[in-house]
């Protein structure tokens, strides 16, 4: 089995997210035991967001850390566990809402696949970057 | 950053998903859900609004500046009578969104101090002369108004973000102290009080931290609000909602700034709240700010008794309603709640167009403040119906959104936030009109 990173970097469409993750510094932190559960939005996601948002946060590591804690749990669950609390505290320290099971959703962010499973922990894709509040 | 040029999804005619709303404010939310403003889009109300934004960038472009300079050089100087003039270096200090060198440019003009704001330090309403009779003559930007923002959100905090908490963390303390110690240690005295009264000292870097804060959540406005105002100019903003939308895209844009507090000492850099920590534009400055300022701040000294058995003020911190949404402008000039002197700074820079329409209605040039007071609180109805579509767009869903509970969680958040204009006070009402100046 593979990674978090590499599956992400095999599947392909996690561009934005990858470099995201190594110009925030969290790539050793990721690569390790873990284990850790990531809502990993596609590169469409990202460009979804108004002009300029990216590119800020790339150019402040810590913040775009901050922005990416978001995304992970600490933990690998799968989507059957997800969905019997209604929210669950991410490495960012906000609570991630889980909003529905059927379609399952994450905060506002709608499961495009879910439950893939690596080395170092679970993979949920989702189709839009989710942010603290 | 270019203008928002795509009509709202949401124009586009269809039967509703949703059922109407039944709120008291039901047409100003379907309004939002249609992607439009609180405040009506007509072309007076745009002509309002953006002048006003120009008129307030101006001494905006000064707050921001003498906020940073007083958090990172004056500091906690004791005795600071110079802390509203500005030296030569701020100046000229760049804007990170305006001019060539930006981190992301939004205002295509220079990034060192507005021309017309130097030419108002240079003469003010006076004429040419030292700059200490301009202070002593008030005849300058009221940096105290800016102050009273800041005391605004230092004073209510605990309006989310991680900012406040941070404040009392032991790591801050320790910043702040290493700080302290470097900025008295020619000065044994005041050492000898910091040593007997440590906390006063760490309350006065709390506000200063504030001071920083509130210049960076400014330095961004200024282009903005300047950008905006060349778009009109130009004739490439055209309606109420694009300009909304400008604003919306403007804080995502930045949403990842980093706030943080640096202070200079003798040429070193004390890092108080390090960049490292995380502290984004719009979770520590722009929300904390909207809620302080917009909705909350506090009475005017003298007109409202603090006492608990006069009820005369909310028990609860979050019911305060002093902010410009809820404000009664007509007591402008006087111990009115209204932030009269943020209306004379901008009476200085009002576009013509401004004056002129201003001339046209009510007593003309003898009530302009009140009359752009209201302009104010219409561009400022203008700028949080902005922060409430940008937190949808963020936490919830499209306004195009096809699925029905969706749309229902847009709702239920449009709903609460028009909530907390049924009090009486709130003005939402007003500015559904044209005839309210």
């Amino acid at each position: 089995m593979a990674t978090i990173l590499e599956t992400a970097r095999s599947a392909g469409g996690f561009s934005t997210l990858l470099t995201a993750v190594e110009v925030a510094g969290l790539t050793a932190a990721l690569e390790g035991p873990g284990p850790f559960t990531v809502f990993a939005p596609v590169d469409a996601a990202f460009e979804a967001l108004p002009p300029g948002t990216v590119a800020t946060l790339v150019s402040n590591p810590p913040q775009l850390a901050r922005i990416l804690k978001y995304h992970v749990l600490a933990g690998a669950h799968r989507r059957s566990a997800l969905v019997d609390q209604p929210e669950w505290e991410s490495l960012e320290g906000a609570p991630v809402p889980i909003r529905r099971a059927e379609p399952f959703e994450v905060k506002n962010a709608t499961v495009l696949s879910a439950d893939l499973v690596c080395d170092n922990g679970i993979v949920h894709v989702i189709d839009r970057v989710i942010l603290p509040g | 950053m270019t203008p928002p040029t795509a009509a709202s999804p949401a124009s586009v005619s269809r039967p509703p998903l949703i059922p109407p709303s039944q709120h008291r404010w039901a047409e100003v939310i379907h309004r939002l859900e249609a992607g439009g403003s609180m405040l009506p889009d007509t072309p007076e109300n745009l002509m309002q609004i953006i002048g006003i934004y120009k008129a307030y960038a101006v001494p905006m472009d000064f707050y921001w500046r003498d906020l940073l300079y007083i958090a990172e050089r004056v500091f906690l100087a004791p005795i600071r009578p110079f802390k509203y003039f500005l030296p030569q270096e701020y100046l000229d200090r760049p804007n990170a969104y305006a001019g060539d060198q930006a981190d992301l440019r939004i205002w295509r003009g220079e990034a060192g101090a507005h021309p017309e704001l130097l030419a108002f330090i240079d003469k003010g309403e006076t004429t040419r002369m030292p700059k200490l009779l301009h202070h002593l003559w008030h005849d300058r930007i009221n940096m105290e108004f800016a102050e009273a923002c800041m005391q605004a959100m230092l004073w209510h905090q605990g309006m989310g973000g991680r900012f406040n908490d941070f404040l009392d963390s032991e790591t801050y303390r320790a910043n702040a102290d290493r700080a302290i110690r470097a900025f008295f240690r020619r000065n044994p005295l005041m050492l000898g009080l910091y040593r007997l009264f440590p906390d006063m000292f760490l309350e006065q870097v709390k506000q200063l931290s504030y001071y920083a804060n509130l210049g960076l959540f400014w330095e961004v406005m200024a282009p903005v609000f300047f950008e905006m105002s060349d778009l009109y100019d130009e004739g490439k903003l055209t309606t109420v909602p694009a300009a909304m939308d400008f604003l919306v895209n403007g804080i995502f844009a930045v949403a990842g700034r980093p706030i943080y507090h640096e202070v200079v000492i003798d040429g070193e850099c004390f890092e108080i709240i390090p960049r490292s920590e995380g502290f984004t534009w719009l979770y520590e400055a722009a929300l904390p700010y909207v809620e302080a300022v917009f909705y909350r701040t506090s009475p005017f000294r003298g007109t409202k008794s603090y006492n608990a058995q006069a009820g005369q003020v909310p028990e609860d911190q979050a019911d305060f309603h002093y902010g410009i949404l809820y404000a009664d402008l007509f007591p402008v000039g006087s111990a009115g709640i209204p932030p009269t002197l943020l209306m004379q700074d901008m009476l200085h820079f009002l576009p013509p167009y401004l004056q002129e329409l201003y001339r046209q209605h009510k007593r003309g040039e003898e009530d302009q403040l009140i009359q752009l007071g209201v302009t104010f609180q219409r561009s400022m109805y203008n700028v949080t119906s902005a922060v409430i579509q940008a937190l949808r767009a963020a936490l919830l869903y499209p306004l195009d959104d096809t699925d029905p509970e969706h749309l229902q969680a847009n709702r239920r958040f449009f709903e609460a936030q028009m909530d907390r204009f049924l009090r009486p006070e709130a003005r939402l009402g007003a500015i559904q009109t044209q005839e309210y100046r």
